[in-house]
């Protein structure tokens, strides 16, 4: 009798486990199949191209930030910028142009040009309507590239 | 009659000044980001509202030079503190700062005043950029204007000397999305109630007391957190507790903050359990 209710009491324990680990495998797999890259709560690809834009027509009313690509080809670091955003936000890109470090080298960055960046960054990303937690993600994957693009200054 | 005059025409001045600071264009403020100037401490520094954090006032970078002035004050039930300080950002390293506290005793009757100077050097870091945070070392030299009450009290001093080292951190995406504002300060320090007690007592005298702060930036214009401060009990007449606040402060702009705070000071000169309120109102230039 009482070997019996321990067995039930056994067996109805086994069934409750097993359906816990099952609803946990479950939302597990339901987690992982939700949109959750940065680039795609960003917007995708189309709202990246558009804050690349939307940030360079900002860079060129700053008379002191755009003199820095006075001989770049605006087009192609375009390009290249948002393949870099695209990567870093694990869209489906791979970013192959130069490091930071030596693609801004000896150009004389300042603290105050590297902030300035940043705002119209952050500016153009709150324009093309990139919502506010998407933008500190991104925001916050960028900032330790603050110490490549200094490296070589 | 003259004396309305005068407060009406400085009110005046006041709100014309704030309005002029609301209006004023970005190209007049330093270049550092929105908020990472902080806002001004109970002591001058660039601080939440009882600690000095790792950041230096303004939003002054490497290339500028900052200058804010902060108005003060705090009401809890038997007391009332007003605070005026001003400080100076040079190229983001160096800060130093002044500050007057008026201490009213609206219980006990009386006041109590004291002078703070302040120097703070950026040692390293950054608030946003580097992995570490940015970390600075601070001095306060704190002189009350008139001792005799904190010596009547048992303090061995009317001057004294805090020292500090602080580190400031912004962790992004850390809270729902949001931006959190984490700071730690380590103080020497022998000042009791911050100095308006005078410095040392019959319990001890000089020791390191640990402060600390978290923050959340619920928009990039606006953060709520909470702060706290341990503090010495050198006086045996006159039990002192550590300190405690929830602060919201809000960046109208780089140029102009304010904070409201809830606070609880505990115990202070005698008089149990001491809470309420903190506004404090910032021009950044």
């Amino acid at each position: 009798m009482r070997l019996s209710q321990t067995l039930k009491s056994t067996s109805r324990s086994t069934l409750v486990v097993g359906a816990l680990i099952g609803t946990l495998a479950l939302t597990g797999c339901a987690q992982h199949q939700q949109p959750t890259t940065l680039y795609e709560r960003m917007g995708g690809q189309p709202t990246i191209d558009a804050v690349v834009e939307n940030l360079l027509y900002r860079i060129a009313d700053d008379e002191e930030v755009v003199s820095y690509f006075a001989n770049s080809n605006i087009d192609l670091f375009a390009a290249s910028l948002a393949i870099q955003l695209c990567d870093v936000s694990d869209g489906p890109c791979q970013y192959d142009g130069p490091p930071m470090d030596r693609a801004h080298q000896t150009m004389g960055i300042t603290d105050a040009h590297f902030n300035r960046v940043v705002e119209y960054l952050d500016a153009a990303m709150v324009e093309e309507g990139v919502p506010l937690a998407a933008r500190n993600d991104m925001l916050g994957r960028l900032a330790p590239m603050y110490e490549d693009v200094m490296r070589l200054q | 009659m003259r004396n309305t005059g005068s407060s009406k025409r400085r009110a005046i001045t006041a709100a014309a000044t704030l309005g002029a600071l609301l209006a004023a264009t970005s190209s007049m403020a330093g270049s550092r980001i929105l908020g990472t100037g902080a806002v001004s401490a109970i002591e001058g520094a660039a601080g939440g509202g009882l600690s000095p954090w790792a950041v230096l006032s303004s939003t002054a970078s490497d290339d500028e030079i900052g200058v804010t002035a902060a108005a003060t004050r705090a009401w809890v039930d038997d007391y009332q503190l007003t605070v005026t300080g001003a400080s100076v950002n040079l190229h983001d390293r160096m800060e130093f700062s002044i500050a007057r506290q008026t201490f009213e005793l609206s219980t006990l009757g009386g006041e109590l005043e004291q002078d703070i100077y302040g120097a703070k050097v950026r040692l390293f870091g950054d608030v946003l950029y580097h992995p570490l945070g940015v970390w600075s070392a601070g001095v306060m030299h704190k002189r009350l204007v008139d001792g005799t009450v904190p010596t009547a009290l048992g303090a061995d001093d009317v001057n004294g000397t805090d020292t500090y080292l602080s580190a400031s951190k912004l962790l992004f995406n850390a809270f729902l999305g949001r931006n959190v504002l984490l700071n730690a300060t380590l103080r020497n320090t022998s000042a009791n109630q911050g100095g308006l007690l005078g410095f040392g007592g019959d319990q001890g005298g000089h020791a390191w007391m640990a402060e600390g702060s978290v923050g959340v930036f619920v928009t990039p214009n606006w953060v709520v957190g909470t702060e706290y401060r341990q503090k010495p009990d050198n006086l045996s007449v006159a039990d002192e507790e550590d300190w405690q606040s929830v602060y919201s402060a809000y960046f109208f702009n780089k140029h102009v903050s304010l904070t409201g705070a809830w606070l609880d000071l505990g115990d202070i000169a005698g008089l149990p359990s001491q809470r309420g309120g903190y506004l404090s109102l910032q021009a950044a230039f």
